[in-house]
């Protein structure tokens, strides 16, 4: 043992220097902020809470084809899908369920939709008393999808699933009529 | 190819090809695709089907044949000699994913609408090939054809395999469907472009590859990965067909056949006595196990009412009551029916229960007026009870009898086996029926006979043969004795009688008995008209001396097969369900047999017994005092004329327990919901005696329990040692006290019937009551394609496709009488009368009504008379004389 | 760099004549704040000093082999997030890279760089989780609060490249979901350039600090003969000086490419992992650096159809690509028939996926080698004579997860 480190031993001198450094810390800026009267600044491609999302003209994206069930890895998704009473040949979804206690937020559902009717969004705030609210139903999905629209599409965004807006103009075809394929 | 056919058709020579380097040789006329498939490789093809001859639309079962320049077709080129084949190659990927690429080109951006999705040949090939590039597409922009109750047709899906067309058209032999060219596309319709009406027993929907045929019953309701699949077996007739159930929760979604397009791959061992199809009950009828209207909970009449109640209570009432009128009156005071439509292991349970707990015999079940009458009279004379001819038997027989049945409507599996032997193997049909029925109108020797004479057409046809000289020597060597009785017997009776009862020539008798005897192997299909008619057991004699007299008994791939109603009828025989059968179906008068069982039950075995018609006098009498009844519902089978619902009302305790509130269950003291086929486990014994596999397919509704289970512990609550925990158990035990319990034993004919013949033929056999001018029509109730017994109009999509309760009359009465089909008319007869709507169809004879038996309203049954035969003790209410008039509204 | 030579602890029981003495039984956890979730350790003491210790596992036990069973290749991805929960990245990367090799898959090469840089930045996440908990596990609560600090930056960046901060789910078989921005890029960069002031603070407040010196210097010694012996990996084998990385050994991902060096340690102790972690930070740092300064440009997915679903634009309009949608997501592609175990040095040792395929679109049997559990095993060797109060560091000192021993 030199002397210089028998010194720094007498001394405290790693002590002297670990104080040094936080006392320093005493005049940085705060990396915490205080929710909830702060909030985030959460990213376009934010897996959210899902929703369900509706044409521009107000009709339901959804077809009921039920891939988003076949995809979940949680199965948290149930759809009863039947044909729509009103327009013969239209397949609709006539309920749809999401467990939200169950669902792992994996995006899955969003890229197995053929339709891209489900999208995630920002929303992470629903925390509840009963946990019957969070058995995520069809007009609740709905819901948040009209709220969140401007997020969900965002979403769709980010992840690859629709180019944007404009472009997802030319997908937006209701089944099963499809539009004559560009060659 | 199985090697029957192989043997039996193809006695051909073999020829030797190469197939990738591979030496193999097959029969002549072998197609290229066979020969591959053969060797246990598999070429990808979307339009063959094993089941019908290749087509050679699809296009895709391309292999490479060297000397020829473009790929060849593999199920249309047959073999040559010495051909080098390639199958295996990357030109022939390439050449079968182009065709694949065509099919998608005009194939529509359906999947996620489409029913199919996930059980899609076209999705399948597609991904297997890797198809990422199709180039230039066509949309067809087709409406769906909705015209059909049954099925939609969605023509943009369409590939144009035509495996539907043909599978109707030469399995089904309906031929409903044809390719109509309309708006430059192809499509698929019904015959004449009209909306389908047909059998709909839905095998164009089960080989569909694609989309294109979808099922309107569970249109949009799933995807294929969505279902629980279960192979379990039909509960409607006996032919036992396996059946995957779909299920999704706690609800039947569908249900499929094993065939499919899928199975051309599979092994078709599960499939093998068959083509693997099912009828439109079994595809269509599943909606009754979903129904709102099932027995959810057990009911107890409380202040006169039905109250609901908990299984503790309602087990518990029965046993204290069932104790109490044992106790007070014995045993004999009580009696039990059951239905043949329960499982072998319900049916076993409950006659030990009436047996050993009960301690009485009084017990029947419902193939009492079904195919007790058949075993009684076979037994009789032959010494085996039981059918001994399989599916395989009918399908490879070289000639049919088909006498007393429209099996096309009641046994529709069995008539495609006999369908099968027609088309492929060339077998003389003989159909004898007074209607003009599908099957006389495809049968090479169709006879229409007067009504109710299909007994003296037996006796005619035995006459015929023995007065042909049609005699195989091997019969007069072996019987001599019967066979001399026989022939003296047979000339005492006169054409001229015959003829006039039948209403067929002498000469016809003659070609008819010619065609019979022209092959070895014959099955006689023997049909309710003949077995269950006052005379029914008569006329099970007279047709096993058919069967002596053309040297039957002991061929192999000979006898008789008896289409029956319900699926377990047989089952309940053996099992021993009735009074005069013990369990492995032996006699109950047979003290080797009684002690056997006695044996194994550790104790005796009740004396007596009744069966179903001296149930019904016991407790008209006053005599039994209490009815246990298991799915069997007497007030609705049975004509008024028998007075079951006074007798019912005298009782001290009516127990039903059945799946649906029935007319019995709404007189019951106690109400029990049973379990339905789909919601336990068992078997059943089919009506050509193999044991089909029954599973539980989803939970049973409500509370609703199988029917041993609620048995078992009834029993228990009396204090009896019944205990069993599960199906198998009951099973085993049967089997171990009757090790060959479900198998038919050899037939031989019986010593010292020779006495007999002579009685039979000392008058010709004719309908029971003759024409009168105050009765002159007769009515006759029968069973109608859509529907057996009367659970299945319980059924919402059987309706749907057929819920006509209308009386049929002859095009020519119809006539006379001034009405037309829609109008009401009058029937009576000496027991009453009643309205009904008429229907008008030319296929009937002149003389005849008929009014299907699952429907009760209006109870048309109730002018009926009832007949118990004497020996068999099997009731016939299903024929009588009526008198019709037009209601002038 | 560790000079010191240490020594295993040499305890001896000293009878006293006259006082009774037993062995005391003590179950720790698996309510334990430092047991790092649900870990259970019956410790046989005599005294202070430990004499057994046998750890209780299955607490936090899901069954996620057997979920594997019932899902397809693909669904399976999520439920690789759940074992470490800590660092979800490079559990999703050795899943997917076993799937691959089963599978005979190429990812493109920019796909292999972009998997580098998060798997490292995954890694330098970890270790600051490490080094946080591990300080205030045995009492230094500072250092915890500057390791969070970078750590919540480099998962607000994983939060904006996935869009999830732990259960990212971002590799995908063939490739990875979403192709990292500029702007992250030009964030991580800056990160890069912060980040090894940063570990200079956090070392002025242990490496010489004489309270962490007595608590992780000789502390959990394991010769190099025995970590090999109990299967030991990672930074726990190599601070016992063997010189085992997977990714010099069995280079995959960029790691090739870029100029990198694997940190040894001497005694085998606690202070020597901590000496390890803090150098794979710098190491870590210098990989990301270089791979980005080296990205390729290009696909981020394989161009494989079946085993990679198609892009939405083309399952709009393509008939094609909407049957390879629905057959991906529903029964999943066909895998050759088969078995694989590929192994990945993730930052708390080799992470194994075992994988046995029948030729279906689900795995027959899925087997996870997870190194905490196999570092579990060496606990009882590594804690016989130490104090009870060592217990602590020697939890830390594997870095164990529940989520990932259990499964």
């Amino acid at each position: 043992m030199t002397l210089k480190e028998l010194f720094d031993k007498a001394v405290l001198r790693e002590i002297l220097d670990g104080l040094k450094t936080t006392f320093k810390h005493l005049f940085v800026k705060p990396v915490t902020f205080q929710y909830p009267h702060e909030k985030r600044a959460i990213p376009d491609a934010h897996r959210g809470a899902l929703c369900l999302l509706r044409y521009d003209d107000g009709a339901e994206r959804c077809v009921g084809c039920d891939l988003c069930e076949a995809a979940c890895p949680s199965r948290c998704i149930k759809v009863v899908s039947e044909e729509d009473p009103e327009t013969p040949l239209r397949r609709i979804a006539t309920e749809f369920y999401i467990d939200i206690t169950k669902c792992v937020f994996c995006g899955f559902c969003v890229e197995a939709c053929p339709v891209n009717a489900l999208a995630m969004t920002k929303m992470y705030e629903y925390s509840t008393a009963n946990k019957r609210d969070l058995m995520f139903d069809k007009p609740k999905l709905y819901q948040i999808g009209d709220q969140m629209l401007v997020d969900a599409k965002k979403y769709l965004v980010a992840h690859n699933q629709e180019e944007n807006d404009e472009a997802a103009m030319q997908y937006r075809y209701k089944f099963p009529y499809a539009p004559a394929k560009k060659s | 190819m199985s090697e029957d056919l192989i043997s039996i058709i193809d006695q051909k020579a073999t020829i030797e090809l190469t197939v990738d380097d591979e030496k193999v040789s097959v029969p002549e006329g072998t197609s290229i695709y066979d020969a591959v498939i053969g060797m246990g490789k598999t070429i990808p093809s979307m339009c063959y089907h094993y089941t019908f001859n290749p087509f050679g639309s699809c296009g895709v079962c391309l292999v490479e044949v060297e000397g020829k320049k473009a790929p060849v077709r593999s199920c249309t080129s047959p073999v040559v000699a010495g051909m080098i084949v390639r199958v295996d190659t990357k030109t022939m990927f390439d050449a079968r994913k182009k065709a694949v690429e065509k099919h998608l080109q005009t194939h529509p951006l359906d999947c996620p609408v489409c029913d199919a999705d996930g059980h899609c040949e076209l999705q399948d090939m597609s991904f297997n090939f890797g198809i990422t590039q199709i180039g230039e597409v066509k949309q067809k922009g087709l409406p769906e054809d909705r015209r059909s109750t049954v099925l939609d047709f969605n023509m943009n899906r369409c590939i144009l395999c035509a495996q539907c067309i043909n599978i109707c058209k030469e399995v089904v032999m309906v031929d409903a469907l044809q390719f109509f060219k309309k708006g430059g596309f192809t499509h698929v319709v019904a015959k004449g472009d009209s909306a389908l009406e047909c059998e709909f027993c839905g095998d164009c929907l089960a080989v569909c590859p694609v989309g294109a045929i979808t099922n309107k019953f569970s249109k949009y309701l799933y995807k294929p990965w969505q279902l629980t699949k279960t192979v379990t077996a039909c509960n409607y007739c006996a032919d036992g067909c396996q059946m995957r159930v779909e299920v999704t929760d706690h609800t039947v979604v569908r249900v499929t056949s094993l065939l499919s397009w899928k199975d051309k791959w599979d092994d078709h061992a599960a499939t093998a006595d068959g083509h693997g199809g099912l009828c439109v009950k079994g595809r269509f009828g599943f909606a009754y196990i979903n129904s709102s209207e099932r027995l959810k909970k057990p009911l107890i009449r409380k202040n006169g009412a039905l109250a609901e109640a908990s299984w503790f209570e309602a087990t518990a009432e029965v046993a204290k009551r069932l104790k109490a009128i044992k106790a007070a009156h014995g045993p004999d005071a009580i009696a039990g029916l059951i239905t043949a439509r329960c499982t072998n292991e319900d049916l076993y349970a409950f006659q030990k229960f009436m047996r050993r707990t009960v301690g009485t015999n009084q017990l029947d079940s419902s193939a009492r007026y079904g195919h007790a009458s058949y075993c009684a009279a076979m037994e009789h004379a032959l010494g085996a009870a039981q059918p001994t001819v399989s599916f395989h038997d009918v399908t490879f027989a070289n000639t049919v009898l088909v006498v007393g049945s429209d099996v096309t409507e009641t046994n529709p599996i069995l008539a495609l086996r006999i369908k099968d032997g027609l088309s492929n193997y060339h077998a003389q049909v003989i159909v004898a029926h007074p209607v003009r029925t599908n099957l006389v109108k495809l049968a090479p020797f169709p006879y229409t006979i007067a009504v109710g004479s299909e007994g003296a057409f037996v006796q005619g046809l035995t006459k015929a043969v023995i007065e042909g000289g049609l005699v195989p020597q091997r019969v007069a060597s072996e019987h001599p004795t019967a066979t001399a009785v026989l022939q003296t017997a047979v000339a005492s009776l006169s054409w001229e009688a015959l003829e006039s009862a039948t209403g067929l020539s002498r000469e016809t008798f003659a070609e008819a008995a010619k065609a019979f005897v022209s092959g070895e192997r014959r099955v006689i299909v023997l049909g309710e008209q003949i077995v269950n008619r006052p005379d029914g057991y008569q006329n099970v004699l007279r047709v096993a001396d058919l069967m002596l007299a053309t040297g039957m008994i002991g061929q192999p791939g000979s006898g008789v097969i008896r289409p029956c109603e319900e699926n377990n009828e047989r089952g309940a025989v053996v099992v021993g369900a009735m009074a005069d059968r013990l369990p492995g179906g032996l006699r109950y008068d047979d003290p080797a047999a009684r002690a056997r069982v006695a044996a194994a039950w550790g104790g005796s075995l009740p004396s007596g017994g009744a069966t179903l018609a001296e149930i019904v006098d016991g407790i008209r009498s006053g005599r039994i005092k209490a009815l246990y009844a298991i799915g069997e519902n007497p007030l609705g089978t049975l004509p008024a004329s028998a007075g079951v619902r006074e007798a019912l009302s005298r009782l001290e305790l009516l127990v039903s327990q059945d799946a649906f509130l029935t007319d019995t269950g709404a007189m019951a003291h106690v109400v029990l919901p049973a379990a339905l086929a789909a919601e336990k486990d068992g078997t059943f014994l089919d009506g050509h005696g193999r044991l089909q596999p029954v599973v539980r397919a989803l939970d049973a509704k409500g509370e609703a329990r199988p029917d041993w289970a609620i048995v078992t512990e009834i029993a228990q609550l009396m204090g009896a040692s019944l205990d069993y925990t599960e199906a198998e158990e009951i099973r085993r035990e049967l089997l171990q006290i009757v090790p060959a319990a479900f198998d038919a034993g050899p037939a031989a004919l019986r010593d010292g019937l020779d006495g007999e013949v002579a009685l039979r033929y000392a008058q010709p056999a004719v309908a029971a009551d003759a024409p009168s001018s105050e009765y002159p029509f007769e009515l006759s109730l029968y069973q109608v394609l859509s529907h057996s017994g009367k659970m299945s109009t319980r059924d919402k999509g059987l309706l749907e496709i057929d819920a006509k309760s209308r009386l049929q009359i002859a095009a020519k009465d119809a006539e006379s009488l001034g009405v037309v089909s829609g109008d009401r008319v009058k029937v009576s007869s000496p027991l009453g009368s009643v309205e009904v709507r008429i229907d008008v169809n030319g296929d009937l004879p002149h003389g005849m009504c008929r009014f299907p038996e699952h429907f009760n309203d209006p109870a048309v049954k109730d002018v009926l008379p009832m007949w118990v035969d004497p020996v068999s003790k099997a009731p016939a209410f299903k024929a009588g004389r009526v008198r019709i008039e037009k209601v002038v509204p | 760099m560790p000079t010191t030579p240490a020594q295993p602890p040499v305890f001896t029981q000293k009878k006293l004549p006259l006082l009774r003495t037993e062995e005391l039984m003590l179950n720790m956890g698996p309510q334990h704040p430092s047991t790092h979730g649900v870990l259970k350790v019956v410790l046989e003491l005599e005294g202070e000093r430990i004499m057994k210790a046998t750890p209780v596992m299955g607490f936090l036990h899901r069954g996620v082999e057997k979920l594997a069973e019932d899902g397809t290749y693909h669904q399976f991805i999520p439920h690789t997030d759940r074992l470490d929960y800590v660092c979800a990245m490079y559990n999703n990367f050795a899943y997917v890279r076993a799937v691959e090799k089963l599978l005979d898959l190429k990812v493109p090469e920019r796909s292999e760089y972009l998997r580098t840089i998060v798997a490292e930045v995954q890694r330098i996440i970890g270790h600051l989780f490490w080094l946080g908990t591990q300080a205030l596990d045995i009492g230094a609560m500072t250092v915890f609060f500057y390791t969070f600090r970078e750590r919540e930056f480099l998962l607000d960046w994983f939060d904006q490249l996935c869009g999830a901060r732990l259960t990212t789910s971002w590799y995908r078989i063939g490739g990875v979901e979403r192709d990292v921005s500029q702007d992250l890029i030009g964030q991580l960069r800056y990160f890069m350039k912060e980040f090894p002031p940063k570990i200079d603070e956090y070392n002025v407040l242990l490496e010489k600090n004489r309270i962490w010196i007595a608590r992780t210097k000789g502390i959990a010694i394991i010769s190099a003969e025995d970590a090999l012996s109990f299967g030991l990996s990672g930074p726990t084998l190599r601070g016992s000086g063997v010189e085992y990385d997977l990714r010099k050994a069995e280079p995959y991902g960029a790691y090739d490419q870029v100029e990198w060096s694997v940190p040894i340690g001497v005694n085998g102790d606690t202070y020597d992992r901590y000496w390890i972690r803090i150098e794979e930070l710098k190491e870590s740092s210098k990989i990301i650096t270089q791979c980005l300064d080296k990205l390729p440009e290009g696909p981020i997915m394989a161009d494989v159809p079946q085993i990679v679903a198609p892009t939405k634009d083309r399952v709009f309009t393509n008939l094609e690509s909407m049957i390879m949608q629905f057959k991906f997501f529903s029964v999943g592609f066909p895998m050759p028939k088969g078995e694989i175990y590929c192994g990945t040095e993730a930052h708390k040792g080799e992470l194994g996926f075992y994988i046995v395929s029948n030729g279906e679109g689900k795995p027959y049997r899925l087997k996870i080698r997870a190194p905490s559990f196999i570092h579990m095993g060496a606990f009882d060797h590594m804690s016989r004579g130490y104090m009870i109060a060592d217990v602590v560091t020697i939890f830390g000192t594997y870095d164990i997860v529940m989520g990932e021993c259990d499964r």
